[in-house]
């Protein structure tokens, strides 16, 4: 990530190639994550070598629903919006914060130790990638730069994955993070399957990311091989199964407190809290005071917490929040919305999670285009049934 | 000491009230200056006057057994005074006291009543004024109700 | 503002009973010091072993020490409240916005307190009341359950020395009290206002807030004149939890300090 990003053009290499770049990141230190088969789906976890990849497992996609299926073909990529997304590793669900101890006189009190090894993030979509950022954003910048997650998050190496194949739940290209990776990449990967022949387009995003393809067999990209790569992407852009006015989300969030909108999908939702944990960029945490039986040591624990739940914005004996329906518009409202005055930018980055991951299968997508037919009709609230007049005598 | 119409015109209370309905009230109003401790009333006694405080302050109180008087309200300039003789049993059902040294209007209560028969406009403009006050202390006791400073958990924050 | 990865320790210098459930605590540092607090602003403060919660300073004790006023209301605050001299406290803060009292220079400056509210507005207090000749009138309506609650009672004579019109409401009086009685709106119905050309400080329950905002509007008090402390749930102090917010702020960091031109609108939504 450091030094000028390389002015040469793509690099391809073959699929076999593969284990030599994950052989060269783990002799540089780094755990490697990436996506693998697992209790029948595609999860995150660390990779032993290249054979534990999906190669020639995809997804089907729906509101509420997620199938592996077997591809026609050996794409190790070729799947989307997974049940998690790598905040796990970056802003964890659960994490020691520090440590105090009772001593003469009062206590001392520890930060909590840094994890070991630097991780290497390999396979990381367009979406994923933008998600990263926005949580570097919020978590990592500015006043947090001495935090955890800034130490976690300097030492990652990432190789992103250009997409050629959205899920019917992606709606990136509207929120204008992929389907090609923007920057903030190590290495960016452009898979490319044909017949037999499996290859990969790489483009180096920094001087970290030439370095680490020192020992991997590649080449430089003949100009069909990068034409090829640029326009299935490029494809991918129009193919997407939903999409989102990112441009108005903004100002429809603002003017839709009171909408009808939110009684309707308040009537569905479950309030189980599924799409802020899967959501790449939903970042909320609880804090925890746990002391052992002796009561001499103490730990304050952070822990993934969702605005969903209840106890979220307890106040002087209660929550605020109480309705599911004021909970659900909590969420989409400051996702689309009030994100951008927090932070600067949207929360949402269309990865689709959400939507594929919850149960009952609400669609925010469809929930924001109801809220813009909503908006757009005058106000039409028909008129209150008028009290009739008591008569007095009976009706003849 | 009887009241010029400007005078009372003045009071807070009367705001807007026709120059010539309130030159009828001044016929029945007193200036009166009360100094800390005068007691304007008793709870129980008949209620037959109202006041119309210009500065000072006065306070409301109940007798409670073992506990003297309890304050159940303070007024201030620009507060009426007593409601009690509008309407039957016409007894005042708390007593009050000056704190600090008043002064104010003071009204017969038979003598606006009378008034008030014979113009009915004075009669209405004064009832729409007493009602506000009425409501506004109505509305200020019922968030006094509301315990807002008991501790959260009790009282709604 | 400096990412502290752990509380600093403070040492328990002073404790004052204020009324029967609420304690000001002196602090003395032992590790190094936080930044200085304005007023206005909060730290959360850990009782060892309880956890952590978020308290407005509410004094100005000069040199490193902290003063902090605690309603005993919950395990936190009662642990805190139960920490006697000696005993250490662990302190992250100075956060949020202030008062901006200075802001008042050249006007009348109406300070409005509900309840256990004064503490928090209690340094920007005596911020003006010690460059007093830079304000016009000050004028302190202090509104509280009963005679009993009041916190601060002994200085409030100080405060009239030194050019404060200080004037103290009770719900509900207890025998001998003899000030007003009644809400503290009913004590800005009666005060002589310059609507143009005046600074209100409110600070207590929101419900006696958005009354006393209601009442300080329709004295012509402008909402950008009129300055107010929200709470809302707090678990980190330093925006990174998401708790505290209230439609696009964050209350640890854009508030606690808010001007009611900007809060009015977010209040008047149920849940937000």
């Amino acid at each position: 990530m450091d030094g000028p990003i390389p002015a040469d053009g793509p690099l391809l290499m073959e699929a076999a190639a593969l284990d030599p770049l994950l052989d060269a990141l783990r002799e540089a230190g780094y755990r490697v994550i990436g996506p693998t088969v697992s209790d029948g789906a595609i999860i995150l976890g660390e990779l032993g070598s290249a054979d534990d990849l999906p190669f020639g497992w995809g997804v089907s996609l729906e509101p509420g629903g997620y199938r592996i299926r077997r591809r026609d073909d050996s794409a190790a990529f070729g799947h989307s919006a997974g049940p998690q997304s790598w905040k796990q590793f970056l802003h964890p669900p659960r994490e020691k914060v520090w440590s105090a101890r009772r001593v003469d006189g009062g206590f001392e009190v520890e930060a909590a130790g840094e994890p070991a090894a630097p991780l290497a993030f390999f396979g990381v979509r367009p979406c994923d990638l933008r998600a990263i950022e926005i949580q570097d954003q919020v978590l990592g910048r500015g006043q947090h730069a001495g935090s955890r997650y800034a130490a976690r998050r300097a030492g990652v190496f990432i190789v992103a994955v250009n997409c050629t194949e959205p899920g019917a739940t992606c709606f990136c290209t509207s929120m204008g993070t992929g389907p090609q990776a923007g920057p903030g990449y190590d290495l960016a990967l452009t898979e490319m399957v044909t017949g037999d022949a499996h290859r990969f387009l790489i483009d180096v995003g920094s001087l970290a990311g030439a370095d680490m393809l020192a020992g991997v067999p590649t080449g430089p990209a003949d100009d069909a091989a990068a034409a090829s790569a640029r326009s299935a992407v490029a494809d991918a852009a129009d193919r997407m199964g939903r999409s989102m006015p990112a441009d108005i989300l903004h100002d429809l969030m603002a003017g839709s407190e009171s909408a009808a909108r939110w009684d309707d999908v308040a009537s569905r939702c479950l309030t189980c809290g599924n799409c802020t944990m899967a959501c790449p960029t939903c970042f909320c945490t609880t804090v925890e005071d746990v002391t052992d039986l002796s009561g001499d040591h103490a730990e304050r624990w952070q822990l993934w917490d969702s605005c969903f739940d209840l106890d979220f914005s307890h106040l002087h004996g209660g929550p605020v929040r109480s309705s599911p329906r004021s909970r659900y518009r909590q969420w989409l409202t400051h996702k689309l919305g009030t994100w951008h005055d927090q932070f600067g930018i949207s929360g949402c980055v269309g990865c689709g999670r959400c939507i594929v991951w919850c149960p009952v299968g609400i669609d925010l997508t469809e929930e924001v285009a109801a809220l813009q037919a909503e908006a757009r009709q005058p106000a039409e609230t028909p008129p209150a049934e008028a009290p009739q007049p008591r008569t007095g005598s009976e009706p003849s | 000491m009887t009241v010029a119409a400007p005078a009372l015109a003045d009071h807070a209370f009367l705001r807007g009230m026709r120059a010539d309905d309130v030159a009828r009230l001044a016929g029945a109003a007193v200036a009166v200056s009360m100094p800390a401790g005068h007691r304007l009333f008793d709870e129980g006694a008949p209620a037959e006057k109202c006041w119309l405080l210009a500065s000072g302050h006065v306070a409301l109180d109940l007798h409670m057994p073992g506990r003297a008087n309890l304050i159940v309200e303070t007024l201030a300039g620009g507060d009426v005074i007593g409601f009690s003789w509008l309407a039957p049993p016409h007894e005042w059902q708390f007593g009050a006291e000056v704190v600090e040294p008043a002064e104010a209007f003071e009204l017969d209560g038979a003598t606006v009543m009378a008034l008030c028969d014979r113009h009915p406009e004075l009669g209405y403009q004064l009832t729409l004024r007493m009602l506000g006050a009425a409501v506004q202390r109505l509305q200020a006791t019922r968030v006094r109700l509301l315990d807002l400073y008991a501790p959260p958990g009790g009282a709604g924050a | 503002m400096i990412f502290q990865a752990v509380p600093a320790r403070y040492r328990v210098a002073s404790r004052a009973a204020e009324t029967h459930d609420t304690v000001t605590l002196g602090l003395e540092p032992v590790d190094q010091p936080i930044a200085p607090h304005r007023p206005g602003q909060f730290a959360m403060l850990y009782a060892f072993g309880s956890g952590e919660v978020p308290i407005s300073i509410s004094g100005e004790p000069g040199g490193s020490g902290l003063v902090y006023t605690i309603r005993s209301v919950g395990a936190v605050t009662q642990a805190l409240c139960e920490a006697g001299p000696g005993e250490l406290i662990g302190v992250r803060g100075p956060y949020g916005t202030d008062w901006g009292v200075t802001d008042a220079a050249g006007q009348d400056l109406v300070v409005v307190a509900g309840g256990i509210g004064l503490a928090p507005l209690r340094p920007a207090l005596l911020a003006a009341l010690a460059a007093r000749e830079r304000y016009r009138r000050v004028t302190v309506l202090i509104g509280t359950r009963t005679p009993d609650d009041l916190v601060f009672a002994d200085e409030l004579d100080i405060w009239r020395g030194q050019g404060a019109d200080v004037r103290v409401t009770v719900d509900r009086a207890t025998v001998g009290w003899r000030g007003h009685v009644g809400v503290v709106t009913q004590l800005i119905d009666r005060l002589d206002v310059d609507p143009a050309a005046t600074l209100a400080l409110v600070c207590g329950p929101e419900v006696m807030m958005r009354l006393t905002a209601r009442s300080l509007l329709a004295r012509g008090v402008a909402a950008d004149g009129i300055r107010v402390s929200l709470e809302r749930n707090m678990r980190c102090g330093i925006a990174e939890c998401g708790h505290c917010q209230l439609g696009p702020l964050l209350l640890c960091r854009d508030g606690p300090v808010v001007s009611y031109e900007r809060a009015a609108p977010l209040l008047s939504v149920k849940e937000l």
